[in-house]
This record gives C-alpha cells, structure tokens and sequence, in this order.
C-alpha cells in the first residue's frame, strides 16, 4: 500500500512537471505570436551551396517540399516562421585567382531560380521594405549575401554588378585573405596577416559599399578588419552569422570590444548556431546557443542582436535546433529568460531591419555621387 | 604615350594578376597595332584631313539633299548596332569615367556631342573584352564593361540606358543598349549568360576573332577550341536556345559561315549580324556571302552594315559611295527591311572618308538619297528595321514564357572545357574542418587528453577496489 507521503510527493512533482510544460507552452505560444508579428529575418542559410554539391543546382531533380537531407526545406521554413533569409551565394576560397566570378553568379543565379520556381513560398526581395511586404503576403522574403570578397576579383565594377543582380551583403572575406582584407585565420596564427587588416584598395571598397547601399558583413574576417570597418563605415554594419567570443572564444566570434563598438554603430551581430562556435567543442544545446544571445544583450544591449544559423553551411548544430523549423524554440528560451517582447522582436527582426534602412538611407547611388574605380 | 600608362596600370595590378589573370598584361601588346593606327594612322586625327573635312561641310551645307538627310534623320534617329566606346574607355582611362567628360572626348570617334550631331538615336554599345582573357578572367573584365556602359548610361543626363524596344523607341534621349562581343565572356555558363541579360545586355555574337568550346569564329588568329564539322555543338545550340528563352539578340558578326547557317536553322527568334557588310562587294571572311543573306531574311533577321575600311573596300580607298554600294547590293539581294547599319566605330582603325565618326552618318544617308532610296526604305534602315526584330525577339521571349519554358540547365561537358583556371568544386565542409582543424588542434588536443586522464583514473579505481575484494 502506498503510503500518504509518497503520494503527496509524486502528486507534488506531477503539478510541478504539469507547470512547467504549462509555462514552456506558454512561452512557446508567446514566440509563436510575436514572430507572427516580427519577422524572423535569419542572416545567413548556405542551401544553395548543398543544391550546388548535392545536385550541381540542377533545380529540376529537386524538390524542396520533400527534400530530406538538408536543413532547410520548404515545410521546415513555415514550421520555423522563417520570414526573411540571406541566402549566402558562395563559392570556396579555393576559386580565388581563378572562377571565382563565374561561380558567384552561378550561386546567384540558383537563387534566383529557386525563388521562380517556388513563388508561394519566396519572394525575392532587395530591400527592406521588400522584406515587410513579404512578410504581408505569408512569403519568404528571399535576399542574397555574397559570401567572400574572393568572389569580387578585387573589382569594385563586379561590386556594382553585383549589386544590380540583387546581392545585399558581402562578406569582406571567407577564410582566406583576399588582397584586400586579411580573414580570422590570421588571428589564430594558421596564416599570416597581409594587410594588418584592410589595404587602401580594401578601405574604397567600404567607401564604395557604403555608396552603393550594400551591407558589410564581418563575419570571417580578423579582429583588424573589424576595427577598421567600424572606424571606417559611415552606414551600420552587420555580422551574418557570428557569434560571442566571450561565451567561446572561437575566432570566428566577436571580442565585447567589438560588440560595444558595434552597438556605438548601431550594428547587429546575428548569432551562428554552429556547435564549435556556440561551446567551442563538438556538442552543444539550444540553451548554450540562448547563452550568446544573454551575453551579447548583457555587454551590449539587445538592439544589436539578431539570428544567424548558419544552417546547411556546417555540419554540426545544436540538440534542440537541429534544423530551420527550431527557430521558434529558441525563441522560447529567450521568453522564459525573461525576454521581454520588445527585445524578443528587436532579435527577430527589428535589428536588422533598422540597420538595413539605414544604410538604404545612406547610400547615394540615387544622386549625383559618381561611381568610383 | 599609351603604352606607358597600361604598364604602369599592370605594375600597379601585379598583386592581384596570377597565371589566370594575366589577360591584361599577356595581350596588352595585341593593342600596340591597333592604337598606334588609331592614334597616328587614323585620318581623323589630322589636322589637315580636319581642315578638308570642314570644307566640304561648308560646300556642302546650303545643298537641299543635305539638308533633308538631316531632317529625315531628325524624324527617324539611328539605331547603330555596334560601338566599342566602352573598349577605348578601357584602354585610355582604365574606366575612370571621373576623368573623362563624355561629351567631348579625345583620340576615339564617339562622344555625346558627335553622337547628337550624327543624329544617333540609340546606340549598342559593346561590352567587350579580348580573347586573350578566355579561360581566365573574362567574365570578371566583362562585368567591369557591362558597369562601365552602365554608368555612363545612367551618370549622363543625355543619354539613357534602355533594354527592351518600347523604350528604345520611346525615349528622348539617346539610347544605350549593352551588347557583349564573343560568347567567350560567358566562359560556357548559361548561369553567366542569365545573369549579364539580368545586367541589361540584350544582344551578344556568339564569337569575336576566336572559337568558343561551343562555336566557331570567322578568324583563325586564335587556335584555340578548334573542330571538325562542329561549328555550332550540342551546347552552342543550348546557349541560342536559353538566348531564345531570354529574349536575349543573337548576334552573328564574327561567327564563322558554318555557325551562321548553324544558328539560322535553329534560332526561333531573329538574329542580326551587328556589324558586317556584304562580301559579294568585298570578299572578306567578316562580310555575309549572298546565300547567308537569303537565310537571314527567311529567318526575319538584319544584317546592319559595318563602315570600317577594311571590310567595305577590299581594294583601293574606302569611301562613302563604296559603302553605299553594299547597301545598293544587299537590297538587291534581299530588300530593304534586312538592312541596318553598324558602324563599328571605336572598335575598328579605319574609317572612309567622309565617315570618319559618329557625327557623319547623314553623309551616308545623303549618298542613299541621291540613290533615290525612299523615306520608308531609310526609316528602315536608320531604326524600324532594328525595332521590327527586337520586338519580334521579345515576342519569341513572351511566347516561351507563356508556354512555362524553365531556364535552361544545360551544362557543357567539362572535357571541352577543361583549364587550369577553372576549379573543380570540392566539399566545403571538408575545407572548412580541415581549417578548423589546423586552427582547433591545440585545443582538440587538451580536450582527449583530459578525458583520457578521467578514464584513467576511473579504471585505476575500479581496479584498486577490484584488487581489495
């Protein structure tokens, strides 16, 4: 027979599992009303690269309603209230000095088709007002990011051309140095700096990025190129998918230095879910990842953060957040962190939204201001 | 003089130039010739030619033929379909349009002035880059044309960039289009070409003075992709197919005879010979035989007439009345409504007399006029001709469109194409880990390490307690 106390004990955790579930629902109904609201804008999904490899971006023997062997799909995208994506079109640091150009407007091109064959689902979008009509419509707002400054052949004409073909951001470099901009590998001492940082060839290319209204992205580069993009950029910066240094002090993270600098910016550092980026080892939980974005509002304030997974760009992503339809808890644990709802929706999407219009606003391609060589 | 300053320029680039970006140094020395006809054999450029030229006008100014050239060309603008301005921009100010006012420029045949005065209506501007970059970095020098066109198009209140007929035909301005001169520049990507129709460019020729690993050119200066009885393979066919899709001129001045007839039995839109003229007046290999001629009309296409000396006398001094006489041949031939006229200024070292830049033009028009050509037959000529094709190009566009046609995802097969500047992709995870690696392996290291000393520990213990029972 069972006696009074186990009883009171068992029926005592039973409430208390009851609650918690109670409460985790709650939260998770709050997220999924305040992405509702917000768009969750992520800064960086490398699925063209995998329809590159896996189907040479032969877009006909795909199916992104089914496909299965990706992070991303078109079910998983809804699931995860996926408003916005930078997709990155990217090509390895192997193609520098060689096809580089070539390649890059084969990754464009994949987005761009991606984006005709599924119009339901995404809507190529190049602004940010772009991104909120997308929003209105229930669509995908689907915009591209150059991953590499290798991609440019050190040429601000491909920049520009670029830029007509819809490329919002560029990432001044992969992981290799390009003759402009030296990346993290220097940090860690794998490669030698070239440049200290950024050459004057590199420092136009800001000023002409600026101009023209394409996002910088500091994601890959070295602790140099960083300072001096934030010295030198008059528009606000972004790092795609980054994540905090002082949480795993991984050197492809941002120093709080750096994040203080960004929040003088008025910036945004978007979070990368990557294992080896998130608790510097092989494995890692959502909950560690939510420990970036506690940092990062802690030593700088929540208005710089934003989300980027880094989804089908890496191998190993966190128990929890294992594809793109986990957004919405992570969301969750920021509520139950005691997020508020503003900060929930400056992270979702707010940030990057105000730092996009600002450097919509800034550029000047639509006065007078000649180009630049 | 010009010479000196590409050196410099290459010394500047040399961090940047590898084996595969060596184009600009390898064959900068192509363009000695060139400039140095253009700078000191062009008639153009001197001051006595000059003199003689003003003379004439002055002779010439109170004729009503004349006069009436200029009012018709004030009613029907010309089109030209072929201009390497953007080359000579190149060449003489790396693209730095900030040192360059565009309205008078020096040393080339075209500027917004001399255009206005020519009457031009709009004008194709070839996004050009030499052969010499094929298989390194073509695509690259390409877009840098397509932006330099680009800017000047849009930076220059008179002129105005254009890409379809309805504004070519509408504005007030002066027209530019974007052409690309040789399928080398798409360095065999159909990606590549959808991306520079993205960018504006409308017509491209298939090849310049070199074969493609898909099709072949009119010259052998080049021995590069060289085949037997292929002039146009399976993949050349894929590229005229997606140019189809697009809406995207194909353009055959340059291309050999073989790929003409090759494309013309294909091609379900028009296509045109941008700047070629008639080889029964002149018999070089640029120049359109009569039965090619045939097949292009059948096929609703224009051959637009190029001036350069070289392809429209083959004997003797080129002038206006020799050029007339293509047109008088091809209208014989094939009637009014396949012609068009491609001046080729810019790209070429010789011009006629009388026709020595863009701001001659009514001269020929007046030569036709005496010919007693009619205003419909010159309205042809100068613009409803090019207009005519280019919406029937559209026209095929919209129909494919209609029908669901999908981009085209053909791809050339990579024997034909294989060099030491193109990458074979590999797995970036696999790069990436193996960077991670070298970069984590200290830290790798101290976390086995550290679990090998637990696991240690726990196994001495177990054993001590082992060893106690």
């Amino acid at each position: 027979m069972l006696s009074g106390s186990s009883v009171w004990g068992t029926l005592l955790i039973l409430s208390c599992a009851l609650k918690l579930s109670l409460t985790q629902d709650e939260h998770m109904n709050n997220a999924l009303r305040l992405m509702s609201e917000t768009p969750l804008i992520d800064g960086h999904n490398d699925l063209p690269w995998q329809l590159r490899m896996k189907f040479n971006n032969q877009l006909n023997k795909v199916d992104l309603y089914t496909l299965n062997n990706t992070h991303t799909n078109i079910p998983k995208i809804r699931e995860g209230r996926l408003a916005a994506q930078f997709w990155a079109a990217y090509v390895p640091c192997d193609t520098q000095y060689k096809d580089a150009a070539r390649q890059t407007l084969e990754q464009i091109d994949v987005i761009h088709r991606m984006c005709m064959k599924y119009p339901e689902a995404f809507m190529f979008a190049t602004s940010s007002k772009d991104i909120v009509d997308a929003f209105s419509q229930n669509r995908t707002a689907s915009l591209i990011g150059v991953e590499g400054g290798h991609s440019l052949d050190s040429s601000l004409g491909t920049l520009r051309t670029m830029y007509h073909l819809g490329v919002r951001y560029l990432t001044l470099t992969h992981s290799c140095n390009t003759p402009w901009a030296d990346n993290w590998l220097v940090d860690s001492g794998a490669e030698p700096s070239q440049h200290n940082g950024l050459s004057e060839f590199g420092k136009q290319l800001i000023f002409e990025m600026n101009r023209i209204g394409m996002l910088i992205d500091l994601a890959h580069v070295s602790e140099n190129v960083m300072n001096q993009v934030l010295d030198l950029s008059k528009a606000p910066v972004i790092f795609s998918h980054s994540s905090a240094y002082a949480v795993c002090p991984h050197k492809r993270n941002v120093p709080d230095d750096v994040l203080r600098k960004v929040q003088n910016k008025k910036g945004i550092v978007m979070v990368n879910f990557y294992n080896d980026y998130v608790t510097c080892s092989n494995t890692a939980n959502l909950s560690q990842v939510a420990d970036h974005f506690d940092h990062i509002k802690n030593v700088a304030g929540h208005s710089i953060i934003g989300f980027g997974g880094d989804y089908d760009g890496v191998g190993r992503v966190p128990g929890g957040l294992e594809d793109v339809s986990k957004y919405p808890a992570l969301v969750a644990e920021l509520l139950r962190r005691g997020w508020t709802d503003a900060e929930v929706k400056a992270a979702l999407g707010d940030n990057l939204l105000r730092v996009f219009r600002e450097v919509e606003r800034l550029s000047t391609t639509h006065n007078t201001t000649a180009s630049t060589n | 003089m010009v010479w000196d300053e590409l050196d410099r320029r290459v010394k500047e680039k040399q961090q940047v130039l590898s084996i595969c970006g060596n184009s600009f140094k390898t064959v900068g020395k192509a363009f000695q010739n060139m400039i140095s006809r253009i700078l000191h054999g062009g008639d153009f450029l001197n001051l006595g030619t000059n003199l003689m030229l003003c003379f004439l006008c002055a002779m010439t100014s109170g004729d009503p033929t004349t006069g009436s050239a200029f009012g018709l060309m004030t009613k029907y603008p010309l089109i030209d379909g072929h201009n390497d301005l953007a080359l000579m921009l190149r060449i003489l100010h790396d693209n730095r349009l900030s040192q360059v006012d565009l309205h008078n420029i020096s040393k080339v045949a075209t500027d917004i002035n001399r255009l206005t005065t020519g009457h031009v209506g709009g004008q194709v501007f070839a996004a050009y880059v030499l052969c010499g970059a094929q298989a390194k970095d073509a695509v690259r020098l390409t877009l840098e044309q397509i932006d330099v066109i680009n800017r000047m198009c849009t930076e220059n209140p008179e002129l105005e960039l254009v890409t379809s007929a309805e504004e070519l035909n509408d504005t007030k301005r002066i027209a530019c289009l974007i052409s690309i001169e040789g399928g080398h520049s798409i360095d065999s990507s159909l990606p590549t070409l959808r991306m520079f129709y993205q960018l504006g460019v409308r017509s491209m020729a298939l090849t310049h003075t070199c074969n493609t690993p898909w099709a072949e050119s009119s010259s052998t200066i080049y021995d590069v992709y060289q085949r037997e009885n292929d002039s146009l393979t399976d993949f050349g066919k894929d590229v005229v197919k997606e140019m189809n899709r697009l809406g995207m001129i194909v353009d055959l001045s340059h291309s050999s005879w073989a790929t003409a007839r090759a494309v013309l039995q294909i091609s379900k839109a028009p296509v045109i010979f941008s700047h070629s003229s008639a080889h029964a007046i002149c018999n070089h290999s640029r120049n359109v035989p009569d039965d090619l001629l045939r097949e292009l009309k059948e096929n609703g296409g224009l051959i637009m007439v190029n001036l350069h000396s070289g392809f429209v006398a083959c004997h003797g001094q080129a002038n206006i009345s020799i050029v007339a006489d293509h047109f008088t041949h091809i209208r014989k031939v094939v009637g009014s409504e396949s012609i068009g006229i491609g001046g080729d200024f810019d790209g070429a070292s010789k011009f006629p007399l009388g026709l020595e830049d863009v701001s001659k033009y009514p001269a020929l028009i007046q030569e036709l006029m005496k010919r007693h050509w009619t205003e419909n037959e010159l309205s042809g000529v100068l613009r409803h001709n090019f207009l005519r094709m280019f919406k029937e190009v559209e026209k095929e566009r919209d129909r494919q469109k209609a029908k669901g046609t999908l981009p085209s995802e053909a791809q050339i097969d990579l024997t034909r194409v294989q060099n030491p500047c193109r990458l074979v992709l590999r797995r970036p995870d696999h790069q990436t880990t193996k960077m991670e690696q070298m970069y984590s392996k200290g830290h790798s290291e101290l976390v086995v390490s550290r679990s090998l000393v637990w696991t240690m520990v726990i196994l001495i213990s177990c054993l001590c307690v082992l060893m106690d029972h």
